[in-house]
């Protein structure tokens, strides 16, 4: 889901960003957070409750919530909603409160 | 904390404080069969030192009367669930303090306080760093000279365990008056008359001071001059993570107590030489100080994020051991205060010690190293060292 046609804005092309999703190849584009480039492409799970595992998404968008955190190049409790997306990085869905050592 | 009750004016117990001091004293007066018990609390149940603690049960202490209140107190704890017959979890979590030295004269003094603890039968042992490590693998040796460490020390959780004594307290019959600020206590020809608090004026012949980082207030209204002071004491949380640490780590000399709840989260404090003051406020001069004495000791939490900081009172004591007493002028007029930044967890014992004396029974305890008048004897001999 993307924006791509605005009354006010104007939206560039940019150039796209590869990136692993739970070891599946997808691509963002310049620009996206990890959380806007998953959107893109229709993820919309990011995150499951710790108690009972119900599925969690985008929701406060300014890494406050801990709804968006995911397990970004190996570490864990990553804000994907505020943190930009990379090259070849590799996200994970994290399971319970993330392992630290 | 509805309460149906209209305020009363007259009561026979009147506890001011609703931390974890005041409902275990109002529980265990309740459940010895004494009626018309009152608490007042200025805020709300917790709201003070009790909510902002760092939940840590500890049984290692430098002196006796402490280690043995403490070793009691865990005895009631750990049937707490039962013996109040609460519906929720206080988390009871006994996996240990482990308290770190850096120095020889700490090693020599942890040598001390385990023999002490040990002939009390607390099973404290004297541990070398690469055996602390054992307990701890991810400390930080680097300047660790040695530790010691009991194993059924721990974390409790200071709400539940408050709310576990107020709901069984309530069955009992005692009412709860919150946001009720206590302005004057009046005596009259040295006893207890009435007190007066923002909702009216309760006649009463007994006043119970559990008033944490305020005793001193309490005491002045009654013409007690209780000789404790209130210091500033920082603390702060960070974001859950799956289970790392069992144990609190604590050293005084690195000023630090750290540990992982049940939740996940870890909770680390520290306190600085400060002016004596009742102020609550956090800074974030704290915040950098623990940050970095907290990932020198235990690397990995470096990797957490801190979600909130707060403040809160330690009441302190000359010798920093509690005030557990009657008053030698004022009758009627009882204090528990002056925990030096344990209160919580020696509540059970508190509230135990303080009915005995209200109800006239004998004390299960030794109360002269608790008592107010222990001070007016020309300083308490014995000083609790193990304080951070």
């Amino acid at each position: 889901m993307r924006i791509k046609a605005h009354p006010i804005l104007s939206f560039e092309a940019q150039k796209a960003v590869p990136f692993t999703y739970d070891g599946q190849t997808l691509y963002g584009l310049k620009g996206d957070t990890i959380a806007s480039a998953l959107h893109a492409n229709g993820i919309k799970k990011l995150s499951e409750s710790i108690h009972r595992k119900r599925p969690r998404g985008f929701y406060c968008a300014i890494g406050n919530c801990a709804s968006c955190n995911m397990v970004v190049d190996g570490q864990p409790n990553v804000r994907t909603c505020i943190t930009p997306l990379k090259e070849h990085m590799d996200i994970r869905s994290q399971q319970g409160k993330g392992q630290v050592k | 904390m509805k309460t149906n009750k209209p305020f009363p004016d007259k009561a026979n117990y009147v506890i001011i404080g609703g931390g974890i001091s005041g409902v275990s004293v109002a529980w265990h007066l309740a459940k010895k069969g004494a009626k018309d018990i009152v608490v007042l609390e200025s805020e709300y149940l917790s709201y003070g030192a009790t909510g902002r603690c760092g939940a840590g049960i500890r049984q290692q202490w430098s002196t006796k009367a402490n280690v043995l209140l403490a070793k009691k107190s865990i005895e009631f704890f750990e049937n707490a669930q039962d013996l109040l017959d609460y519906d929720d979890d206080i988390e009871f979590k006994q996996e240990g303090y482990l308290i770190v030295g850096t120095d020889e004269e700490e090693d020599r003094a942890f040598k001390e306080n385990v023999k002490l603890q040990q002939s009390l039968g607390v099973p404290a042992e004297f541990l070398t760093p690469k055996e602390a490590k054992e307990i701890v693998p991810h400390l930080n040796l680097d300047g660790v000279t040695s530790a010691t460490y009991c194993k059924t020390d721990g974390h409790l959780n200071p709400f539940k365990m408050t709310d576990a004594f107020y709901k069984a307290a309530k069955k009992l019959g005692v009412s709860f008056f919150t946001h009720t600020k206590v302005n004057d206590i009046t005596v009259k020809n040295g006893k207890i008359e009435s007190v007066q608090t923002t909702k009216g004026t309760i006649e009463a012949d007994v006043v119970i001071n559990a008033a944490g980082g305020f005793a001193q207030d309490i005491g002045e209204m009654a013409g007690v001059e209780i000789p404790v002071k209130s210091q500033n004491r920082e603390i702060l949380v960070t974001e859950p993570i799956e289970k790392i640490q069992g144990p609190m780590v604590i050293s005084f000399s690195r000023n630090i107590y750290c540990q992982q709840t049940p939740h996940g989260a870890f909770i680390m404090g520290r306190g600085d030489d400060r002016d004596f003051s009742q102020s609550m406020h956090s800074t974030h001069q704290f915040l950098e100080a623990m940050a970095k004495t907290a990932t020198r000791l235990l690397p990995p939490i470096g990797q957490l994020r801190v979600i909130r900081q707060w403040a809160g009172l330690y009441n302190f004591s000359p010798d920093s051991q509690p005030i557990i007493s009657g008053s030698q002028d004022v009758e009627g007029f009882y204090m528990a205060c002056g925990f030096s930044g344990h209160g919580f967890m020696l509540a059970p014992m508190t509230g135990q010690i303080i009915s005995e004396m209200v109800l006239g029974e004998p004390s299960s305890v030794d109360t002269e190293s608790l008592s107010l008048a222990r001070f007016e004897k020309g300083a308490a001999k014995t000083m609790e060292q193990n304080v951070v």
